[in-house]
């Protein structure tokens, strides 16, 4: 299957992969757009200094971006506001430049601001940042720099006490705007360029991140008559550039366009695919011609093609290469004028289906299988009715070998998914030994996945549904986590009474002897004759002891019952001896 | 300007500072490159320490106090952390409650492996990238591996990944994950889609991969027994600030956003991961019979109990009462006896029950286990005693017989006593006697 692939060289950059001396990519509309976001909100979160108006007009400026009228006029009336002559030589050029771009009418600079600067380049306290800013300044007021020797000798002696890479950095952009007097710098140049540290082999920076790097970017490709940096390093620092493209701050968004733009203007100019530069702007003259050297496919070194110029497209960075190429991956020697580079590409085609078939065997082979050929989109008739003796097998055959040929059975949200190995090299087969594959029985529909990376039509296709009855059963899922049912404790339930009637009447029946003996005793009479009061003290202690007893039924404890127990006790056995002995007395004649 | 830093300076000292987070990184490309995302960290008041992998000098803690309370592993490619620093310590940081946070790619080292297996994932062998030939974004490389990943993928849990109506399509690159699904602290938080398989893009299928399907993981969070959190990302690139702008669009058509949602979702996951979210605790504990205020030393069978407990939520820097209705009280004696809904009343949940008619030693048992949030199992012991003689129904009809059996005897007797004491016999007898 041969596709129409239409090589698009401006749009590349998405198909390759990075190889050695090319980048990947380049900071492309998106990204531009990304950088201005952040750059106008520097222009409108203004505070109480020059330095995000600055970053904000500096990055428009770079970019060729035209600033909205609001915001010029804006940060024109807060410069105008802030700026004091005395501010540090930093805020002052920013300020200044800031002014300059911006267009603002008027000038902010006054003799006090000359003064101020001339002082600072002549101090041999000051920093190598702010006799950078102090030169910048007045170079920007068109100010010659007066006594650049003397100020070339205060930047080396400063070096020598603090010769860090943010130091060096502005040395060397202090260097550039001396002049001649600047040369001394081209000594350190070297050991600018070799601090950088090579991350993965592929990125080049120096250690202090995006600021410092782009310092140093800036600083070396400004230093006249300086060949700094090979090619291949612009390219691995260009690399790292694009890794920033996300940068964030205002700060950063204008050191990452300081240092693309430098890059992109110098003779290092890492143009990987060489039409565009790195800012993504077309070159002024496109080399010439572009051609593609061979292209080769990656799987079997099989040379395909070979200096085939590109046509020129659309625009002035579009070149068109025709494809007709089998399906895979290649990759292609390009050359423009003198840039080479190798890019890998990829041609998509479409994969065709040429046949399916599916169905079930028995898995020892006695039987034929059973199998249905079906053709894409439709679905199996009927359900499948599988028992655990049983393989599910699909055959397909396809136009060419891929990546990804799966079986997937689901049924809601659970899957098994089942490779298929190719038999031949088109033909891929599925065998699914269901009793040892499956955990239970179930309902599964099945599901055809096929993809590949250079596959234009991957598909899903629901071939139809297996009902698989192995005899076993779903097993119920515990879950984990979640609220539990809800536990009532059941009570034991009272136990069954007599009813209150047959209660009464034995009751009733047990007090009848006492009652009866009551009412006999009153029909016969009884003679108390032998009564004497001296027997009251004996019933009235034994009255007491039944009562204590009554009371311990009702409330009374066992201790409180003793002791009262004791001395009535005590006392009805005294009266009850006294008692008796007296009738004894009586008795005896 | 200065002003506006000092008053930057004392808003972070009034936010409360998160502590100590000790970042390893393979290069510091990687702080620029995921600059977004450490910097919400920063602003989020954490202290980060930026540091290479296998710097010499890396150490987790000193005279056995840990000098970080979380840990970032932003470095997919070491092969050994350098200092003192190796999978047992970060083990023994994790046991000790330690959080960490680890992200790999496609170039996982060994020593991240090592790390992952003893957190119970297993990450694909070394070049395996996810691979989706259906769910891939535009600005995929051609080996479908930069994948568009719908928020119905990530775990149903707001609390750790954010309402998943209102996330964005995601955007991953990197390996994939294995994670036993058996094991009930490891959380997938985000998995791959049905079509999804694990395995190096430029090698034919021979083996079966590892990951295949929504078995996939992506994204696996563990919460450890001891309520430290782990969560093993894939893909580094998951939390970039490329990826956090970038544009989704799959390459099939469906989905497509402006922005991706990897920035709302790292944001979240880092919120769970630290403990900003999801960490619950007991504040207060009460239980007492219906009526009174204090505890009684020990309960009877049958009394009617109520039982308050006040559960809070760390959020936005202070304790605030949780909120949730599906709390629930258990009285255990080995088993559960009652298990009821604890409602909330004010600030405080109760449950009021009748204590069973079993006598023994029972718990209140909260065990409060919900994915995303720290684990609440609170127990209070109390004994339940049987009746007291005196605590039975004092008169009951049916023994009435028994009461008029007892007192008509006594009754009887004392009567008896002065018939057999004071009783003159006629004289008639007695002459007949005679």
């Amino acid at each position: 299957m041969f596709s129409r692939f239409v090589f698009l060289l401006a749009l590349v950059t998405v198909y390759f992969s990075t190889t050695h001396a090319s980048i990947g990519g380049y900071i492309c509309p998106s990204d531009k757009k990304k950088l201005f976001a952040v750059l106008v909100k520097a222009l409108i979160n203004e505070e109480g200094d020059f330095s995000t108006p600055y970053y904000g007009v500096k990055g428009f400026k770079l970019l060729n971006e035209q600033l909205p009228t609001v915001l010029v006029k804006d940060n024109c009336a807060h410069i105008k506001q802030f700026y004091k002559p005395d501010s540090s030589p930093e805020e002052n050029f920013q300020a200044l430049t800031a002014w300059n771009l911006l267009g603002c009418t008027g000038k902010l600079q006054t003799d006090a601001t000359v003064t101020h600067l001339r002082t600072i380049l002549e101090n041999t306290k000051a920093s190598t940042a702010e006799i950078r800013y102090a030169a910048e300044a007045l170079k920007l007021l068109n100010i010659a720099i007066p006594n650049g020797q003397k100020v070339a000798q205060i930047i080396q002696s400063r070096l020598k006490e603090d010769d860090s890479l943010q130091s060096l950095g502005h040395a060397l952009h202090a260097a550039a705007l001396l002049g001649t007097a600047g040369n001394f710098i081209l000594d350190r140049i070297e050991e600018v360029v070799v601090q950088a540290d090579e991350v993965d082999g592929k990125l080049l920076q120096w250690e202090g991140g995006l600021t410092t790097t782009s310092l140093l970017i800036t600083g070396l490709l400004r230093i006249p008559g300086a060949r700094p940096l090979t090619a291949e390093q612009a390219e691995k620092l260009a690399a790292y550039l694009l890794t920033r493209r996300t940068v964030q701050t205002s700060k950063g968004a204008l050191a990452l366009i300081e240092a693309a733009t430098s890059l992109a203007v110098s003779d290092v100019t890492p143009v990987s695919i060489s039409i565009i530069d790195i800012l993504g702007r077309p070159l002024k003259t496109p080399p010439s011609p572009v051609v593609a050297q061979s292209a080769t496919r990656i799987t079997d070194d099989v040379v395909v093609l070979s200096k085939q110029p590109l046509s020129p497209g659309a625009n002035p960075v579009e070149f068109v290469l025709p494809l007709r190429l089998e399906p895979g991956q290649y990759r292609i020697a390009l050359s423009a004028g003198t840039h080479s580079t190798t890019l890998t590409v990829r041609v998509l085609g479409p994969v065709t289906i040429e046949w399916v078939q599916i169905g079930l065997s028995d898995a020892d082979g006695s039987a034929a299988p059973r199998l249905t050929k079906l053709q894409h989109p439709s679905k199996l008739p009927a359900a499948l009715h599988a028992d655990s003796s049983q393989h599910l097998t699909l055959k397909l055959s396809i136009s060419r070998v891929i990546h990804q040929a799966f079986l997937r059975l689901y049924s809601g949200k659970k899957e098994i998914i089942f490779v298929a190995e190719p038999d031949s090299s088109k033909l891929y087969k599925i065998d699914v030994n269901l009793a040892s594959e499956l955990a239970h029985s179930g309902t599964f529909e099945m599901e055809l996945i096929l993809g590949d990376s250079v596959m234009s039509n991957p598909l899903r296709w629901t071939l139809g549904t297996l009902e698989a009855n192995l005899n076993i059963a779903e097993p119920q899922k515990k879950s984990v986590r979640g609220p539990k049912p809800e536990i009532k404790h059941l009570f034991r339930p009272a136990e069954k009474r007599p009813p209150e009637a047959v209660s009464l009447l034995f009751t009733g029946l047990t007090a009848a002897p006492l009652v009866l003996l009551l009412i006999l005793w009153l029909k016969i009479g009884i003679n108390f004759g032998n009564f004497t009061t001296l027997s009251i003290p004996f019933h009235l202690g034994f009255g007491g002891i039944l009562y204590l007893f009554a009371l311990f039924w009702w409330k009374l404890d066992m201790f409180t019952t003793c002791a009262w127990l004791i001395p009535i006790g005590g006392f009805t056995f005294l009266a009850g001896q006294k008692l008796l002995s007296q009738i004894a007395k009586q008795k005896k004649p | 300007m200065k002003l506006f830093l000092f008053l930057i300076c004392t808003l972070f000292s009034l936010v409360r500072s998160q502590g100590n987070t000790l970042v390893l990184l393979d290069n510091q490309v990687i702080r620029e490159t995921h600059s977004i995302f450490f910097k919400s960290l920063q602003e989020r008041g954490y202290n980060l320490s930026f540091k290479i992998a296998d710097d010499s000098s890396l150490v987790l803690s000193k005279y056995g106090e840990y000098l970080y309370e979380n840990l970032i592993i932003f470095a997919p490619a070491v092969e050994e952390f350098g200092g003192t620093l190796n999978v047992d310590t970060i083990t023994q940081f994790v046991d000790d409650g330690g959080n960490v946070l680890v992200a790999g790619n496609s170039g996982t080292g060994d020593v991240l492996r090592e790390l992952a297996s003893e957190c119970g994932f297993e990450v694909d062998e070394e070049g395996a990238f996810v691979i989706d030939h259906l769910n891939y974004d535009v600005n995929d490389e051609g080996q479908h591996t930069k994948l568009v990943i719908t928020p119905d993928n990530l775990i149903d849990a707001p609390v750790i990944v954010g309402s998943r109506k209102d996330v964005k399509p995601l955007l991953y690159q990197g390996t994939g994950i294995l994670a036993d699904p058996e094991n009930p602290l490891v959380l997938p938080l985000l998995s791959a889609e049905s079509t999804a398989y694990s395995y190096i893009p430029e090698q034919a299928i021979k083996e079966y991969p590892h990951a295949v399907g929504r078995d996939t993981v992506l994204i696996a969070g563990l919460q450890a027994r001891n309520n430290a959190r782990v969560v093993f990302s894939g893909s580094l690139s998951f939390f970039s600030d490329e990826f956090f702008t970038a544009p989704v669009e799959k390459a099939q058509g469906g989905v497509k956003s402006d922005v991706s949602g990897n920035r709302d979702v790292a944001f979240a996951i880092s919120q769970w991961v630290f403990k900003e979210h999801g960490q619950l605790r007991v504040r207060s504990v009460k239980h007492s019979r219906v009526g009174e205020e204090k505890p009684p030393s020990a309960y009877t069978i049958m009394e009617d109990v109520i039982y308050k407990i006040e559960i809070d939520i760390f959020e936005d820097g202070e304790w605030k009462p949780f909120s949730a209705d599906d709390i629930q009280l258990e009285f255990v004696r080995i088993d559960p006896f009652v298990r009821t809904n604890l409602q909330k009343k004010g600030k405080q949940y109760e449950a009021r029950f009748k204590i069973p008619d079993v006598y023994g030693v029972y718990q209140f048992k909260v065990d409060y286990d919900r994915v995303g949030y720290t684990r609440i199992y609170n127990t209070t012991q109390v004994s339940v005693r049987p009746l007291q003689h005196t605590q039975y129904e004092r008169f009951i009809n049916c023994a009435y017989p028994y009461y008029a059996g007892a007192f008509s005897m006594m009754g009887g007797l004392f009567l008896f006593s002065f018939v057999f004491l004071h009783l003159k016999e006629d004289e008639v007898k007695k002459s007949k006697g005679d």
